[in-house]
C-alpha cells in the first residue's frame, strides 16, 4: 500500500502540473530519431520463438566449445556452422508455469500464476520503442495461429500477434486502394481528435473511481498517449508508396505449421530486406503438422510424446523441419548481406514439452556479427541466467543498458 | 527490527499521503500482539517445517510478516488459515493439535485477515476498470445501432485463462485501444450505410440439377452428384467435398439457408447419416471451412433451415462426416466422377437433398428499427428540408445516444465534447450525417461505454443495473432497468429479484447460459486438442459439437429449472441425440433419431452429472492420455470449490511414460509418495482417480489400451477426508452428501462472473449466507443466483 501510493503520487503530480512539461520528454524522443538516420547501418533482431520447446537430447550437443561434436538436429547446420552458437543449460531465473511462462519468453519475467501477476516489456519491444521509429513498422509481432505472442508492452500488455502471412505480406507490399487510404487517414485525423477527448475523460473518470482504479487509468494515459503517437505516425506514411518486391505472397497450408513458418520467414526476410522493420518476433503455437512424410500426429500430442519411440521418431520429424526453416532463413540473410546485422534467435519457454518444465530452453542464436561456431554450455542442474544474453542482445544494438530483467551480466562467453 | 521497518515505512506514507497515517499506526500495535497470539501454536505445529532453515514448500512462517500493507503477506496467512482449517496441515503424520488449540488460532487469525479484506474491498472495491470483453462489446453495439455484423474479429482477443471479464487479468494498450477504434469505425460504417441507403434484398434457389452444375472456371468438381432428381454428397477425404459453387453469395452478410428433402442414404443402425454444413471460399488460396450448422439426416426426408453470417464470394460445402466411416474413393485427376458408380449399393453413406434457398437476413433489427437507433424521433427527410435546426438535433441525438451507451451515466456537462465534435466536423465537411457519425464514434471509444465506471462503497442504480444486464443478457441494460435505476428503485431486494426473472425469462439470457458455461467449465478448450486419430478414428466434428450441445442445455436445464446443485454431480435427465447416444453405448435411452438435442430420462447411476459428459472429459485431457491430475485439479476448483495452489518451485513434474504396461498411477505414485506433494495430491489425485474410468474423449473404459497385456484402470481412491472409495459411483456419492461444498463453490465462480472481481478472505460470511438461504430450498441452482446477486459481494464495488 505505501509503495503504491507513492509511486501513483509522483505521476499524478506531474500530470497535475501539467502543460509545458508534459510536451518536452515527447520532442526529447523524437530529435534522435532524426538525427540518427545516418549512414549508421541498421541493427536488427528476429526472435523465433516455439510453444512446444525443443527435445533437448536431440538438440545439445554432447561436448562443448568450438570443436563440438553436432546433435542429430545440427547435422544438417554444418554448412553454416560458423554463424550460430548453440547455448545450452541457460533459462529465465524463477520463471515456471509450464505453457503459461510463454508470456516470458523474451520478458523473463517471473510471473507468478498468483493474483496481481503482471508482465513486464519483452526485449523485441523494447528494442522497438528505442529505434522503432525509423520504420513504417516499429516492430512485427507474429504467429503461425492466433494472437497469442510473447511480445509486450512496457505496461505489461500482450501484442496481438498477426496470423495470417498473407495479410501481413498485404500490410507491407500492396498499397491500399485510394478510398481505403482515404479512410485511413480519416481515421488516423478523427482517431486523433478522439483519443483528445478519451484523455480528458480518462482524467474526470479519475475523481469518480476508486483509488483502486488509479493503475488501470494510468494504462489507458499511457494507451491513449502510444496510439496518439502511432496514429500521427501513420498518417505520415499512409500516402507514402510501400516498397515493391518481385515475390508474390504464399498459400501455405493452413494445416502444416513448418509451412506456416516458412511462409512467414520468408516475408520477415522481404520486409528486412526493404527496411519496412528492424524488430520481428514470430512465435509458433500452431497444432497442426499436415504434409509431413512420416507424420501422423498433432504437433501437441507428439510433444507428449512419454518417451515412446514411435511419437520421438515423429516429433523429431517435425522439430528438425522447424530448425531446418530457421537454418535456412539465416542462409538467405547472409545471401543478402544482413546476418551480419540482424540477430536472431530460436528458442522456447519448455526446455521439456513433456513434463512442462521451464528450464534448459533451447537456444540457438545466429548473426549479429558475433564470433559463432560454438556450444556454449552451462549447468543443466544449475541454469545460467539467460537474460545476460538478452542484455547482450541490447548492448550489440548500442542501447545503453545496463541491465535487463533478472540478467546479472553480460553474457559470459560470447564474443 | 520488524517495528523500526514499520516506522520507517510510516514515515514515507506520511510524506506522501496524510490520509493513510492513522491505519498503519493502528495496525502496527494490533500486529504485535497478532503475532503473539498465534505464536505457541507455530511453535508447536509449524516450525518444524516452515522456518527459516528448511522452509517447506517455500514456506518460511518464522519470518512472514503479518502487514495489512502487504497483500502478498496476507494471501500467505490466508492460506495458512485455510490448510489448518480443513485439517491438511499439520500433516497427518504429525501429532495433532487439540481442537480448543486449532481453534484459539484460527480465531486469532480470522479478524484481523477478514478486517484487513474488508477495508481493502471498502477503500479500493473488489473490481478495478474493468472492460467490457469482445462478445459483450459485440452485443453492445448490436443492440445500440440494430446492426449484426460480427465485430469480434476485429478486436484483441481476451484472455484464455480463468473468466474473461476478470478485471485484473484485463489488460489494456494502444493496440487494444486503436482496435476499438477501428472496429466502431466498421460498426458505424455498417449502421450509417444501412439507415442511409437501405438494405440489400438477395434470395435465389437453386435446384439439383443446378447445384451439380460444373462450370467454367471453377476448377476441380468436388461437388455432390446429380441422381433421380437430388443431389447426394458421399463420405470421402478429398478436400472441398460437397462443394456448392453456384451458391456463391454476392456479399458479406447473415443468410438463411433452406435445404428440402434432406435424407439419408445408406444409414448406420441408429438410422442416421450425421454431416456438417459449411462455408467457404473454395479455394485452396483461402482454405478455412466456416460451421453454418451440423446435419443428422434420417430415411425420413426432411426441411432444414440454417442462419449464419456468410462471407462475400463464400459459397456452401455439404457433406457427410462420420469419423471412421468407408470413404469413396472416385476422384480422377481430381475431379469426381460418378458416371458408372453406383456408391449406394456399395453401402457408402451419403447425405440426399433437393433444392437450396439462401436468403439474406438481417437478424436484429429492420432497417426502420435501426434509423429509428440512429436519429430517434428524426424523419430522415427533415435533414434535408431548408430551415433544419442541426444544433438542436445534434443535442438531442447525442444526448440520447450517449446515455444508451453510458448506461444511463451520461449528463449535459460529459456530452459537451462530443457536441463540440459533431460541430466542428458539421462546420468542415457541411454533412449532418458524417458529423453526427464522428460524435457517435468519440462516445464508442470513451471509457464510459468501453469500462464500468463504479465507486467504492455501494453501486449506484445505473452501476448495478449495468452489472446486472452485462452478466444476464451480455449487454446494454434496456430502458426498464436504466428506469428503475434513475428512480433507485433496483436496490429494493424485491425489485432486483423480479428484474433477475424478466431477465432470465428474455432469450437474451441465453448468451449468459452459454458463456458463463463455456467460462465455468472450460468449454472454449474444447478445440484446443484433437483426439489421436489412430486411437480414436470415431471422433468426429458433430460428436464434438454435440458434446458442447449437451453440456450448455444441462446447465441452461439446471438453472431455469431450479435443479439443486446436487445433480452436477448425479441426475436423472440428460441431453442427447443420437451422435452422443451411440458414442455413449446408451442402448435403452429413448432417443429419437432425427430429433436433435432431446430431454431424456437416464439411469441417475449410470452416466450422468456433468462430470460424465464427453465436453467435460475432453477439456481435462490432452487428446492421447488422460492425467488424474489435470483432472483432479479441475474438479476441486471448478465443482468443489477447492482452491489448488501451483507447486512449489524445483518440483520435478512427472514426465509421463505411454511406453509399456505402467499405468499413471504407477508414475503418480512414486511422485505423490514424497513428503513435500503428499499434501497437495492428497487433494487433487482422488477425483482424478475416479475419473480414469473414462478416456479421453469421454469413452468407459476398463484398460488403458485393447491389448491383452494393457495395464487395468484403477478407479479406487481415499478422499482427503479419508473416506476409500472403489470407483466413481461411490466417489460422487461421497460428495452428494456435501450439497452445501457444492453449492458454495457453484456461488463463489458465479459472482465472480458476476463481477469481475475476485473472491476476498472476508467474503466467507456472505457465501455462508448465501448457501443457507439456498439451502431452505434445496440449494436450487437459481435460488442461488438469486441469493448471491443479493448478497453484498454483488452490490458493492
Amino acid at each position: 500500500m505505501y509503495i503504491s501510493t507513492q509511486k501513483s503520487l509522483p505521476r499524478r503530480t506531474v500530470l497535475k502540473q501539467a502543460g509545458v512539461a508534459l510536451s518536452l520528454p515527447f520532442l526529447d524522443a523524437m530529435c534522435p530519431a532524426f538525427g540518427a538516420s545516418s549512414p549508421v547501418k541498421p541493427k536488427r533482431f528476429v526472435g523465433v520463438s516455439l510453444a512446444l520447446g525443443l527435445h533437448n537430447p536431440f538438440l545439445v550437443p554432447k561436448d562443448k566449445g568450438a570443436s563440438y561434436t553436432p546433435s542429430p538436429y545440427l547435422k544438417s547446420l554444418q554448412d553454416i556452422r560458423d554463424k550460430f552458437t548453440v547455448i545450452s543449460g541457460t533459462s529465465h531465473p524463477g520463471v515456471k508455469g509450464g505453457h503459461t511462462a510463454e508470456g516470458s519468453i523474451y520478458s523473463a519475467c517471473p510471473m507468478g500464476r498468483g493474483k496481481v501477476s503482471k508482465n513486464t516489456i519483452s526485449l523485441d519491444q523494447l528494442m522497438a520503442k528505442h529505434l522503432g521509429h525509423e520504420t513504417r513498422f516499429p516492430s512485427l509481432v507474429l504467429n503461425n495461429s492466433g494472437e497469442r505472442s510473447p511480445s509486450y508492452t512496457e505496461n505489461g500488455s500482450m501484442i496481438p500477434a498477426v496470423s495470417d502471412s498473407r495479410k501481413l505480406f498485404a500490410s507491407l507490399f500492396v498499397d491500399d486502394s485510394p478510398q481505403a487510404k482515404t479512410r485511413q487517414a480519416e481515421i488516423a485525423q478523427g482517431g486523433q481528435s478522439i483519443m483528445d477527448i478519451v484523455r480528458s475523460e480518462a482524467k474526470a473518470l479519475e475523481r469518480q473511481v476508486g483509488p483502486g482504479d488509479r493503475e488501470k487509468l494510468d494504462e489507458w494515459y499511457t494507451s491513449v498517449r502510444e496510439l496518439e503517437k502511432r496514429l500521427e505516425a501513420n498518417e505520415a506514411w499512409i500516402n507514402k508508396p510501400k516498397p515493391k518486391v518481385k515475390k508474390a505472397p504464399q498459400s501455405p497450408d493452413r494445416n502444416s505449421a513448418p509451412d506456416i513458418t516458412r511462409a512467414f520467414l520468408d516475408t520477415v526476410l522481404l520486409a528486412l530486406q526493404t527496411d519496412s522493420t528492424r524488430f520481428v518476433t514470430l512465435h509458433c503455437s500452431h497444432n497442426a503438422v499436415r504434409g509431413l512424410d512420416g507424420v501422423d500426429e498433432s504437433y501437441h500430442s507428439l510433444s507428449h510424446h512419454g518417451r515412446s519411440e514411435e511419437k520421438l521418431d515423429q516429433l523429431a520429424i517435425v522439430e528438425q523441419a522447424v530448425i531446418d526453416h530457421w537454418a535456412n532463413f539465416l542462409r538467405q540473410l547472409q545471401g543478402a548481406e544482413l546476418l551480419d546485422d540482424t540477430m536472431v534467435l530460436l528458442t522456447s519457454n519448455l526446455g521439456n514439452a513433456s513434463s512442462h518444465d521451464n528450464r534448459n530452453m533451447p537456444v540457438l542464436f545466429g548473426g549479429g556479427g558475433y564470433q559463432h561456431g560454438q556450444h556454449l554450455a552451462f549447468s543443466q542442474t544449475n541454469n545460467y541466467p539467460l537474460p545476460n544474453l538478452y542484455l547482450s542482445m541490447l548492448q550489440n544494438l548500442g542501447l545503453e543498458q545496463g541491465r535487463f530483467a533478472t540478467s546479472t551480466s553480460t553474457m559470459k562467453g560470447l564474443v | 527490527m520488524k517495528s523500526q521497518g514499520n516506522i520507517g515505512r510510516i514515515a514515507a506514507a506520511f510524506m506522501s499521503h496524510r490520509s493513510l497515517i492513522f491505519i498503519p499506526l493502528l495496525f502496527s500495535s494490533a500486529i504485535g500482539d497478532l503475532r503473539s497470539d498465534l505464536e505457541p501454536f507455530l511453535e508447536s505445529h509449524c516450525y518444524d517445517c516452515h522456518d527459516d532453515i528448511d522452509a517447506e514448500g517455500d514456506l518460511n512462517l518464522l519470518d512472514l510478516k503479518f502487514d495489512p500493507s502487504s497483500p502478498q503477506d496476507l494471501k500467505i496467512w490466508e492460506e495458512v488459515f485455510h490448510r489448518v482449517e480443513l485439517g491438511e496441515m499439520p500433516p497427518k503424520k504429525k501429532d495433532r493439535p487439540e481442537a480448543g488449540e486449532m481453534k484459539r488460532f484460527l480465531d486469532s487469525l480470522e479478524k484481523p485477515l477478514t478486517d484487513a479484506a474488508r477495508r481493502d474491498l471498502d477503500e479500493q472495491g473488489r473490481v478495478h476498470g474493468r472492460r467490457l470483453t469482445r462478445e459483450e462489446y459485440e452485443n453492445s453495439l448490436h443492440d445500440l445501432l440494430g446492426i449484426d455484423v460480427p465485430l469480434k474479429d476485429h478486436l484483441t482477443a481476451d484472455q484464455e485463462e480463468g473468466f474473461e471479464n476478470t478485471s485484473s487479468h484485463q489488460q489494456m494498450s494502444h493496440f487494444h485501444l486503436d482496435s476499438y477504434l477501428r472496429a466502431a469505425d466498421v460498426a458505424l460504417g455498417e449502421a450509417f450505410k444501412r439507415a442511409v441507403n437501405g438494405d440489400a434484398t438477395y434470395k435465389k434457389v437453386y435446384a439439383p440439377k443446378i447445384l451439380t452444375t460444373r462450370r467454367r472456371g471453377d476448377g476441380n468438381y468436388r461437388g455432390p452428384e446429380f441422381r433421380n432428381g437430388k443431389a447426394i454428397s458421399w463420405t470421402m477425404t478429398l478436400q472441398f467435398v460437397g462443394r456448392m459453387y453456384p451458391t456463391r453469395v454476392p456479399a458479406d452478410g447473415w443468410y438463411r439457408v433452406t435445404i428440402a428433402d434432406v435424407d439419408a442414404v445408406n444409414p448406420k443402425a441408429d438410422g442416421t447419416v450425421w454431416g456438417v454444413l459449411q462455408s467457404s471460399s473454395g479455394s485452396s488460396a483461402e482454405p478455412l471451412l466456416y460451421p453454418v450448422g451440423l446435419i443428422e439426416a434420417t430415411k425420413n426426408p426432411t426441411t432444414r433451415t440454417y442462419e449464419a453470417w456468410i462471407r462475400k464470394g463464400h459459397c456452401l460445402i455439404l457433406k457427410p462426416d462420420i469419423g471412421g466411416a468407408k470413404n469413396a474413393r472416385i476422384s480422377r485427376g481430381g475431379n469426381l466422377v460418378y458416371n458408372g458408380q453406383d456408391l449406394e449399393k456399395k453401402g457408402f453413406q451419403g447425405i440426399r437433398f433437393g433444392e437450396i434457398t439462401v436468403e439474406r437476413i438481417y437478424p436484429h433489427a429492420t432497417r426502420w428499427e435501426l434509423r429509428d437507433k440512429l436519429f430517434p424521433g428524426l424523419n430522415y427527410k427533415e435533414l434535408k428540408a431548408p430551415g433544419f435546426d442541426h444544433e438542436a438535433a445534434f443535442k438531442r441525438l447525442i444526448s440520447n445516444f450517449a446515455w444508451r451507451a453510458f448506461r444511463g451515466q451520461s449528463n449535459e456537462e460529459r456530452i459537451k465534447p462530443y457536441l463540440a465534435l459533431a460541430k466542428r466536423t458539421f462546420a468542415e465537411k457541411k454533412d449532418f450525417v458524417q458529423a453526427l457519425r464522428s460524435a457517435y464514434h468519440a462516445i464508442l471509444c470513451s471509457p464510459y461505454f468501453l469500462t464500468f465506471v463504479e465507486k467504492p462503497g455501494d453501486l449506484s442504480g445505473q452501476a448495478l443495473a449495468s452489472r446486472l444486464s452485462y452478466l444476464l443478457w451480455k449487454s446494454l441494460p434496456d430502458d426498464q432497468l436504466l428506469k428503475l435505476a434513475a428512480g433507485k428503485k433496483l436496490h429494493d431486494p424485491k425489485i432486483l429479484s423480479a428484474q433477475i426473472e424478466r431477465m432470465l425469462a428474455n432469450k437474451k439470457s441465453e448468451r449468459f447460459i452459454n458463456s458463463f458455461t463455456d467460462q465455468w467449465l472450460d468449454l472454449r478448450k474444447i478445440d484446443f486438442t484433437q483426439p489421436d486419430p489412430r486411437r480414436f478414428p470415431f471422433f468426429d466434428y458433430p460428436l464434438q459439437q454435440s458434446m458442447l450441445a449437451e453440456t450448455r442445455a444441462f446447465v441452461r436445464e439446471l438453472i431455469h429449472g431450479n435443479h439443486s446443485v446436487q445433480k452436477l454431480l448425479r441426475s436423472d435427465f440428460a441431453f442427447l441425440n443420437s451422435r452422443l447416444k451411440r458414442q455413449y453405448q446408451l442402448k435403452n435411452t429413448p432417443v429419437k433419431s432425427g430429433k436433435g438435442l432431446q430431454k431424456v430420462k437416464v439411469d441417475p447411476f449410470a452416466r450422468s452429472g456433468l462430470l460424465t459428459q464427453g465436453a467435460i472429459l475432453k477439456i481435462t485431457a490432452d487428446g492421447s492420455v488422460t492425467s488424474p491430475i489435470v483432472r483432479g485439479i479441475w474438479v476441486n476448483e471448478r465443482i468443489l470449490g477447492r482452491h489448488i495452489p501451483p507447486p512449489p518451485p524445483n518440483v520435478p513434474a512427472v514426465e509421463p511414460d505411454i511406453r509399456g504396461a505402467v499405468s499413471i498411477r504407477d508414475q503418480l505414485a512414486k511422485h505423490s509418495k514424497e513428503a513435500s506433494c503428499i499434501g497437495c495430491h492428497a487433494k487433487i489425485d482422488p477425483a482424478g482417480f475416479a475419473l480414469e474410468s473414462f478416456d479421453p474423449i469421454g469413452q468407459f473404459r476398463t484398460k488403458y489400451g485393447t491389448k491383452k497385456t494393457s495395464a487395468k484402470v484403477d478407479p479406487s481412491g481415499v478422499t482427503p477426508d479419508g473416506l476409500p472409495f472403489p470407483g466413481f459411483q461411490a466417489w460422487r456419492g461421497i460428495y452428494l452428501k456435501k450439497p452445501k461444498m457444492l453449492a458454495r463453490s457453484f456461488a463463489s465462480q458465479f459472482l465472480q462472473y458476476a463481477t469481475g472481481g475476485e473472491i476476498y478472505f472476508s467474503d466467507r460470511g456472505y457465501l455462508d449466507e448465501i448457501v443457507e438461504k439456498s439451502g431452505v430450498k434445496g440449494y436450487g441452482m437459481k435460488t442461488l443466483i438469486h441469493a448471491s446477486l443479493n448478497s453484498p459481494i454483488f452490490l458493492k464495488k
